[in-house]
């Protein structure tokens, strides 16, 4: 039902070219041991151009996370389609890079070898060093490389987790709440970080958070979703021209309408108290 | 020898703070508590020295078997050579076969299937009755206590290494796939290390075993080993002796779970430093 509304609520600054994210009609569900399965998303569509930032907000279990691991190829759609650049997923793709929640970062490997990871798996066998030096000199941890992740703050371990999704250079970062685990603080200056880092490299990024203010400072555009089956309630522009700050984002005569809007969305269906 | 299957937690004595001189003073204090103890309750229920002799009698065994030149006949490095590098090829073989079953189990459901029950079945048998059934076969000489040394060494690598493969934290997994890692990239660069601390834990144990088993096996029949020197000394009722080289096992043993847990400490420097 909300299909034509999400193709057609395209803000004005994007340009009309081919999506480089196509979700069209996906669906999640999970086998359950009484055989009636848990649909844990459900009917979703959703276009996301070239070079835009989207952010999905939802309740926790709205199936958020089972979309973004779907599209990273770790899941499979029950239903309906996934293309990335025009060819559909059917496995992790290299156009794609994942930040996890938390970081994820391999406790075993320091910093230096957690980011060159992605450049000597899955068929990449030659690390270049010196893509590697800009990546952490990029995210401020250029002194950090040979440090061992538990030596790292949570939000310098965040950015290194930043820099390995990059470190292949892909199109587009798939980004699953990677700042929940921060503090608020360490949070807004991540959150700077990652517009900079977005504007400056140009990727496509979609982002998962349960946080309001998150998504409307970072996002072009805010996906709301409902509580399971997770549906799109409806997709807000965030027309807040760029680089924001997080002191002169409240005050813009937008952001006010926006907040409400998108909170009476989520607790309208019960979802965030 | 344990007889359960189930694995030890490996986070266990990773945490342990390192040993202050406090502790050390507490170790010393109880020591010399319990040697006061032998020596009184020796002396004052005036037990004959064939049941307990009196330490001093067991430090002058230690003495005539130290002190003497490394290639004596009487001394007990030739018999604590032989034990020890019996005790150590065993080691070796059940830990290395250990690790390759436990892995290969862990991978594939199917071969866990098939081993899992015959792993089970011959856990829960008492392994020192099984014992004389190696010397059958594998004769008097080092094989039989290579072979039973390794039987004991192997259990706790096998459970500890399927388990601690099992027990890999599905995100990092998850990591490897989304960057289309083979199975073999994955079972190397996240599995294996997942599952290092576990497997310590398992040497911890195997090291001990394969000790055990070689003395188990000398004591069946052997030309040397502390195993010998025990039976020898006991068919002479020279009670301090056989104390004397129990002394010498029991600070072996020591010595290598100190080394193992060094090795532990060096390889798996992450383990409970939080999660990243």
């Amino acid at each position: 039902m909300l299909m034509a509304q999400t193709i057609i609520d395209r803000p004005a600054n994007v340009p009309a070219s081919p999506p480089l994210i196509e979700i069209r009609g996906a669906a999640k569900i999970y086998p359950t041991a009484d055989g009636r399965g848990v649909r844990a998303v459900d009917h979703v569509d959703l276009d996301i151009a070239e070079g835009e930032f989207v952010c999905i907000v939802g309740p926790s279990g709205c199936g958020k996370s089972t979309l973004l691991r779907m599209l990273a190829g770790l899941d499979d759609v029950t239903a309906g389609t996934l293309r990335l650049g025009g060819r559909p997923v059917t496995g992790a793709s290299p156009d794609v890079g994942v930040v996890f929640q938390a970081a994820n970062l391999l406790p075993w490997l320091t910093v230096r070898q957690n980011v060159a990871l992605p450049l000597r798996v899955g068929g990449h066998h030659a690390p270049a060093e010196d893509r590697i030096d800009a990546l952490l000199a990029m995210t401020g941890l250029g002194d950090f490389g040979a440090r061992y992740p538990y030596e790292l703050s949570g939000g310098m371990q965040q950015r290194a987790g930043i820099c390995r999704a990059l470190a292949r250079d892909p199109r587009i970062l798939l980004m699953d709440e990677p700042f929940g685990a921060l503090d608020a603080l360490t949070r807004e200056r991540m959150n700077l970080e990652l517009q900079r880092i977005w504007q400056a490299s140009g990727k496509t990024v979609l982002l998962i958070t349960h946080s309001i203010g998150e998504a409307l400072f970072l996002a072009d555009r805010v996906v709301v979703m409902s509580p399971r089956p997770g549906r799109i309630l409806k997709v807000l522009n965030i027309p807040i021209p760029r680089p924001r700050s997080f002191d002169t984002i409240v005050s813009h005569p937008m952001y006010a309408g926006l907040a409400s809007e998108t909170r009476r969305l989520l607790n309208a269906e019960g979802g965030i108290e | 020898m344990t007889d359960a299957v189930s694995p030890s937690r490996p986070a266990a004595h990773a945490a342990r703070p390192p040993r202050t001189v406090n502790g050390s003073l507490i170790a010393a204090i109880g020591m010399a508590v319990l040697l006061g103890a032998w020596i009184a309750g020796v002396r004052l229920f005036d037990v004959p020295a064939y049941i307990l002799p009196r330490p001093e009698a067991v430090l002058k065994a230690l003495w005539s078997g130290l002190a003497v030149s490394p290639l004596s006949p009487v001394g007990f490095y030739l018999p604590l050579w032989g034990t020890l590098s019996n005790a150590a090829v065993g080691f070796l073989v059940g830990t290395t076969l250990g690790i390759v079953l436990g892995s290969l189990m862990a991978e594939s459901r199917t071969i866990e299937k098939l081993l899992m029950p015959y792993a089970f079945a011959l856990q829960s048998l008492p392994k020192v009755a099984i014992a004389p059934l190696i010397v059958i076969w594998f004769g008097f000489g080092d094989g039989s206590k290579i072979a039973i040394a390794a039987l004991l060494a192997f259990f706790p690598i096998l459970v500890n290494c399927f388990t601690g493969l099992r027990a890999t934290e599905p995100e990092r997994i998850d990591l490897m796939r989304s960057l289309s890692a083979s199975r073999f990239e994955i079972y190397r660069i996240v599995k294996l290390p997942s599952a290092a601390p576990y497997i310590f834990a398992g040497l911890d144990m195997a090291v001990v075993y394969a000790l055990l088993g070689t003395i188990v096996a000398e004591f069946l029949g052997a030309q040397q080993g502390m195993g010998v020197v025990i039976t020898q000394a006991q068919a002479i009722t020279d009670v301090a002796g056989v104390f004397a080289a129990l002394v010498i096992l029991g600070a072996l043993g020591i010595l290598l779970h100190g080394a193992v847990r060094r090795l532990e400490r060096r390889v798996v420097h992450w383990a409970n430093r939080g999660k990243p």
